[in-house]
């Protein structure tokens, strides 16, 4: 049973079910750079480094903060990580969520002023250390907003996957680039999606891409078409089978990415109609989730907590 | 052991080697000499000065270079006295009723070559090192007292280095030069504001090419470079068949490194990708010592061949005629067994601080920290302004100084005195190419301007640096659209039949209209034009009875000119 107010909007700052994240966000704004190299020298996988690197990109300052720190230690690599990560952050801003034909030339030129001085930081962390998975995964997210293609997308995640076969964000990140909106086709998602979820061990994060693929499709979808796609019995079985074989499976541990592979398991059963199976995401979730893919729907608190108390009342 | 003779007050190499001699005889003269009008005057002379030596068939026996010409060949001993006797009275004395027929040659040699490398004139411009990028324009202007004139400020006694690999110095040779000076190599010229830098190409290839203090750690690092490409590209990505570098000595303390991969097209972006990410890499220092280790001792044991001395004349001959330390077999095994991946990491540096990048076309690497090459001039000429005839958007200013094509965000300017040269057409048609490499090609049908602008163009650029161009087709002159001169091509016989039917039916037409309007304007006269919508209607009718007669009349004087 969940322990919140069933009315209650979850918290979808991704640094809230993980204190360590918190904590790195805190030293970050306190300028306390020894604490936060040794909390990202202990992490123990380049998922991890990633998502941590993301959140503290989200901390105002940090390109001063990191910026000042890559100028003393020319050769260090986690000034520069940082850099990269913040100028995604920041490029994205400027570019706006909306569709590509509603952002201004301005726009487009500031999001790639950002993307360009990050590059050349990331550039210079994989050629320093060609197994950093965390600057692979973001080149990749760079190779999509510089418009650098397909090719150059997909050789950024061979070159990281010779590293890190199963890097659950680079594969997400990657997934993007493979869709038809940005240059990829189905078939390239599709076969991504799967093969990544079939090659991972049972237990890990990664079929989090068989939900994730199916709702990209779905909003490409109108109408009827969009209505039933995630009622089609084919989709919800690929759907269900990836949630056992990553989230359900005993050997799940709640790494980074968990709240996000949930609430796309809560969303697609949610649509699907099969309050049973999205309860149980649900439940997991307590008063966590990720805004995606909710915002599709409209307001992301109000869909989700919608869906989550129809799910807990009838499943 | 290589032996430092003299011939005729030319100093020679003799090394010693069984079999056949070969030898050759090197110039330090070569493209980078010229001038844009002058480009090909080297290779010109190359070839007349072959031409009685009986061997002229085999074009392997002259090589023009940027700072070198070079007339080698293998043979009896007595060839080798024979073949570069003639060479030097060739040069005493060119062919030259052979002049007209060996240009045509070098036209077609240069058609048949293909494609020469654009890193040169990104890099140096349209002038010295960067020359060997363009076309060898200056054959058509080229006369017997430029060439003689060449002749005797390069192809001389002191501007020449012997070499010669066999048992013993060939009785009887002789080398009948005239004196001279020795030429130091040109001083090279910049048409990049910043580097590392690049350009777009027109193919799906990427290009590099570094400028790097010479070194056998330079040459070391070339190789390493090769091989990370090879891996990476080819073995690993599988995006590209070809990846390969080349390390060539420019002859001033500094050497070149250039570098090539080819891509399918939709592997373009990941060959691009690739090959920076390996640049970057050997740049911040992440080399593989086991690569380091693998070029050493490739190179190592090149130098085991048994006629080693021999086969490092040539190279040895260009160190003595440039003035360039030459390392002997045993020094440069020293140097290469001495060479650490820290060494190559330093070259890497130096290579990444001077890079020029051609990327694949539609691509950049503006991403990647690269800076673009400029494809614009800073600043425009101070003069008269005139528009183009089509484009709104475009002016051309013709002034005292300098020449500018102007843009809203680019603008084309050569300076009259930064010309390198300006090819002009009998039509009026002028291209003028800048000593930065931007070129500006002016069209005067397009353009609001009086023809004397022409002048003043041919007056500030000067006649030594114009190239006539032959008269074009007319069809192929640009024109504005609206006095597109409509020079139809007179009709053939056949087209009588047709003629004829049109003309009946468009003159019955305008009979019928005009038998309706006559009457209608007698009556409308009649009643006193008192209804304006009649007389409107009227007009109407007269006009449409023209543009129905108009064609008719056309036809019939057409038809009475053709007899």
């Amino acid at each position: 049973m969940t322990i919140i107010p069933a009315a209650a909007v979850p918290s979808f700052d991704r640094a809230a079910p993980f204190p360590e994240v918190q904590a790195v966000q805190a030293w970050c704004r306190q300028g306390d750079w020894d604490s936060v190299a040794r909390h990202f020298a202990q992490l123990p996988t380049a998922d991890a480094v990633y998502f941590n690197a993301r959140a503290v990109a989200e901390v105002p300052g940090v390109t001063t903060f990191a910026g000042e720190v890559a100028q003393a230690q020319p050769s260090a690599i986690l000034p520069k990580l940082l850099l990269g990560a913040r100028a995604i952050e920041l490029a994205w801003e400027a570019r706006t969520g909306a569709q590509a034909q509603h952002v201004s030339q301005e726009q487009f030129a500031e999001m790639h002023e950002f993307l360009r001085f990050g590059e050349e930081r990331l550039l210079e962390v994989t050629a320093r250390d060609p197994g950093n998975g965390a600057a692979w995964a973001m080149r990749i997210v760079n190779a999509r907003g510089l418009e650098l293609g397909q090719a150059e997308a997909r050789r950024r995640y061979d070159r990281l996957a010779m590293h890190h076969p199963h890097m659950f964000f680079a594969q997400t990140q990657l997934l993007q680039q493979l869709c038809p909106k940005w240059g990829g086709s189905w078939e390239a998602a599709f076969g991504f999606a799967r093969q990544c979820a079939a090659a991972a061990p049972e237990g890990s994060v990664n079929a989090l891409l068989i939900p994730e693929v199916h709702m990209e499709y779905w909003a490409t979808l109108r109408g009827a078409d969009r209505d039933n796609y995630l009622r089609r019995p084919e989709v919800l079985r690929e759907v269900a089978e990836a949630a056992l074989r990553s989230v359900l499976q005993p050997s799940f541990r709640p790494v980074y990415g968990w709240v996000s592979a949930h609430s796309h398991f809560a969303w697609v059963f949610s649509l699907a109609g099969d309050h049973r199976r999205a309860a149980v995401h649900f439940r997991a979730l307590g008063g966590f989730a990720s805004e995606y893919p909710w915002t599709y729907l409209g307001d992301a608190g109000q869909q989700f907590a919608k869906h989550r108390d129809l799910a807990l009342k009838e499943g | 052991m290589v032996e430092a003779i003299e011939i005729d007050g030319v100093p020679t190499l003799f090394a010693p080697s069984a079999g056949r001699t070969a030898a050759g005889l090197i110039f330090r003269v070569g493209q980078a000499d010229e001038t844009l009008p002058l480009h090909g005057i080297t290779h010109l002379v190359e070839h007349l000065a072959l031409h009685d030596s009986g061997l002229s068939d085999y074009h392997y026996n002259g090589e023009t270079a940027s700072v070198y010409t070079h007339f080698h060949l293998r043979g009896s001993e007595s060839d080798v006295v024979g073949y570069l006797g003639k060479v030097c009275d060739g040069l005493a004395d060119l062919p030259m009723h052979r002049l007209e027929t060996e240009k045509e040659i070098l036209r077609t040699e240069s058609r048949t070559r293909g494609g020469t490398s654009a890193l040169p004139l990104w890099r140096y411009g349209a002038q010295g090192y960067g020359l060997p990028s363009y076309p060898e324009w200056g054959l058509a202007r080229l006369r017997p007292e430029d060439l003689r004139w060449w002749v005797e400020n390069y192809f001389t006694r002191e501007n020449a280095v012997l070499w010669i690999a066999g048992e013993r110095v060939p009785d009887g040779l002789r080398l009948r030069l005239r004196p001279g000076a020795r030429r130091p190599v040109p001083v090279p010229t910049s048409a990049l504001p910043q580097t590392p830098a690049w350009y777009t190409g027109d193919d799906t290839s990427v290009v590099f090419s570094a400028v790097v203090r010479r070194s056998t750690a330079a040459s070391v690092y070339s190789g390493v470079l090769e091989r990370e490409l090879f891996r990476d590209l080819r073995q690993e990505g599988g995006y590209s068949y070809t990846a390969s570098t080349s390390y060539d000595p420019r002859g001033d303390g500094y050497a070149t490194v250039t570098a090539y991969a080819d891509a399918l097209p939709e592997k373009q972006g990941a060959v691009l990708g690739g090959f920076v990410d390996v640049l970057a890499r050997l740049r911040y220092g992440t080399i593989d010592p086991a690569s380091v280790t693998a070029v050493r001792n490739k190179s190592l044991e090149n130098l085991n061949h048994p006629e080693i001395e021999a086969a490092r004349l040539p190279g040895h001959a260009l160190n003595l005629l440039t003035g360039q330390r030459n390392l002997t077999v045993d020094e440069l095994r020293a140097e290469l067994a001495a060479v650490t991946a820290e060494q190559v990491y330093a070259v890497a540096v130096e290579a990444a601080d001077t890079a020029l990048l051609q990327t694949p076309h539609r691509t950049t690497a503006d991403w990647a920290g690269y800076a673009a090459a400029p494809t614009s001039s800073e600043c425009q000429a101070d003069g008269r302004r005139y528009a183009h005839r089509e484009d709104g958007e475009v002016a051309l200013v013709i002034g005292p100084e300098a020449v500018s094509i102007v843009r809203e965000h680019s603008c084309s300017t050569v300076h009259y005195a930064d010309c390198a040269a300006m090819m002009s057409w009998p039509d009026g048609a002028r291209r003028l190419i800048g000593n930065d490499g931007i070129v500006l090609h002016l069209e005067p049908a397009m353009w609001a301007m009086p023809y004397q602008e022409i002048g003043a163009l041919d007056a500030g650029v000067g006649p030594a640096r114009h190239l006539p161009q032959p008269a074009r087709d007319p069809a192929s002159i640009p024109r504005p659209a609206a006095a597109a001169p409509a020079a139809a091509p007179p009709a053939p016989d056949g087209g009588n039949v047709g003629e004829i039917i049109a003309m009946v039916l468009l003159g019955l037409v305008a009979l019928g209209l005009g038998l309706l309007t006559l009457p209608l304007t007698i009556v409308a006269i009649v009643s006193g034009g008192a209804d304006s919508i009649d007389w409107a209607f009227l007009g109407c009718l007269a006009v449409l009875t023209g543009l129905f007669a108009t064609p008719v009349v056309m036809l019939l004087r057409r038809r009475r000119r053709r007899r």
